[in-house]
């Protein structure tokens, strides 16, 4: 009878194994089924195995795993919200830039963390490595001292008009390159839009995405919009020395694009 | 795909209710008793693994020597260069290794001195000293531990003990030696071949990562 129960439990454990999405609780799992496994030897008589199938199944391989985990580690996203691409929606996290990383932390096996911060904060924590990803309709500017994978989303920039007053941009994003001597730089995009229904800045550069989001929370009545020339992408910020983490981006980017789940996922986040 | 999920799965759990409810046939196994006393030990298992199955056990030893060397020649131009990521010390993880090293070394070297007594030997010994390595390497970072056990010296440590343990073989193949303290020897060789084969293979290996 107690055979029977720990087999069903070594089986329950198994499948609890297989079906973690992170790591860590997939390798709990693995060490205690083999616990049951050799609580099952010890059952049928078998206490030599026992011995063993602890010794090795539960404290080496655990061992080996947890510090194979260790070395792959973490993978630190660094983003500020933007509605479709990546935003948070209660306790969780949604949008098409965060379907995209869960992917590839699934696929190079690390554990996804994000924290929100600012879009400047982002480029420094790029920058110093604290940060593997600057996410979240992150504009690809060549001075910025990052490296940025291919482009997903195409998008404009807009300048919006709502009255008279000097002209604001965030910093760093291409926009900023469209202020004239008495510009002023934002932090980031929520920044900008505060400031402008404020009335501190007079005109804003920002791109299509933020500005429908804009419209969409009705920070500000009566704003003309016009788009700028030009076209840009949304697209991830990486480490310029992490030369591993950019390659294997870009083979992850290359495969999705060439299965047509790229082109997909964008269809259904960005309609 | 689905489907054949879900067979495989059915039949795995088929398979294991069917040996569950002993429905197989088993062997009747002769008594283990007499088989222990003739080598003058009372566990039976240690009796057929370092007495009436002694080749099949050097054999086994072998093959494990083998596939280190193995992987020492297959990784040598391997080496990964850039650094690797850093294995974070916690303060947690440093203090329970510190409470667990000496009782685990303490516990493999009794699991190894009573193999011949009860359930236990050499290999489950091995085993639970590489844990101990491990869990040292994982709580002080890879490289600390692998600075102050100086490699070279441990592996020429492993040959050594198995070629005293293929002199032991001789001694009880050849000259017919049955006495407790020759099992007790070979536990303690098999039990540190083993620790040191694990930990050199699995440090090899998380220093050549990447290319592997």
């Amino acid at each position: 009878m107690m055979a029977v129960l720990l087999s069903a439990l070594a089986f329950g454990l198994a499948v609890f194994a297989l079906t973690r999405k992170r790591l860590l609780w997939g390798v709990i799992g693995v060490g205690v089924h083999s616990l049951v496994l050799a609580a099952l030897y010890l059952v049928l008589a078998a206490p030599d195995v026992a011995l063993t199938e602890a010794a090795i199944g539960f404290g080496l391989v655990t061992f080996v795993y947890l510090l194979a985990l260790r070395r792959t580690g973490k993978l630190v996203v660094a983003a500020s919200p933007l509605y479709p691409l990546l935003y948070a929606e209660g306790e969780r996290v949604a949008g098409l830039e965060w379907e995209i990383l869960e992917r590839f932390a699934r696929w190079c096996h690390r554990d996804l963390e994000l924290i929100w911060v600012p879009r400047a904060e982002i480029l420094r924590l790029v920058r110093s490595g604290e940060a593997h990803v600057g996410a979240g309709g992150f504009l690809p500017n060549p001075h910025d001292g990052v490296v940025y994978t291919q482009g997903l989303v195409p998008t404009r920039l807009v300048r919006v008009r709502l009255g008279g007053g000097p002209i604001g941009a965030v910093v760093g994003e291409p926009g900023a390159s469209w202020l004239g001597s008495d510009g002023k730089l934002f932090e980031d995009a929520d920044e900008l839009a505060r400031a402008l229904s404020r009335g501190e800045v007079g005109e804003a550069v920002t791109d299509l995405l933020r500005w429908r989001e804009w419209e969409t929370r009705d920070l500000f009545s009566g704003a003309e919009a016009t788009l700028l020339p030009g076209e840009h992408r949304f697209a991830f910020a990486l480490n310029p020395e992490d030369e591993e983490l950019r390659e294997s981006f870009a083979e992850f980017l290359g495969e999705l694009e060439r299965r047509g789940e790229l082109s997909e996922l964008i269809r259904r986040h960005l309609g | 795909m689905k489907l054949l999920l879900a067979l495989g799965i059915l039949g795995l759990v088929g398979i294991l209710a069917v040996g569950i409810a002993g429905l197989w046939p088993r062997a009747d196994f002769p008594d283990p008793d007499p088989v222990a006393r003739g080598w003058r030990v009372t566990n039976a298992v240690a009796a057929i693994v370092l007495g009436l199955r002694l080749w099949d056990t050097l054999l086994e030893v072998l093959v494990y020597v083998v596939a280190m060397v193995g992987v020492r020649f297959l990784l040598v131009g391997l080496h990964w260069k850039g650094e690797l990521p850093p294995v974070s010390e916690t303060p947690l993880l440093r203090r329970s290794a510190d409470l667990l090293l000496g009782p685990i070394l303490v516990f493999a070297l009794y699991v190894a001195a009573s193999g011949h007594l009860g359930p236990g030997g050499g290999f489950p010994a091995g085993a639970i000293l590489g844990s101990a390595l491990l869990l040292l390497a994982l709580a002080k970072g890879m490289e600390r531990v692998s600075a102050e056990l100086y490699e070279p010296r441990l592996e020429s440590l492993e040959y050594l003990a198995v070629v005293l343990l293929v002199f032991l073989a001789a001694l009880v193949l050849i000259l017919g030696l049955r006495t407790p303290a020759a099992f007790v020897t070979a536990n303690l060789l098999i039990a540190l071949e083993v620790a040191i084969g694990a930990w050199a293979v699995l440090h090899r290996f998380s220093s050549a990562r990447g290319e592997v």
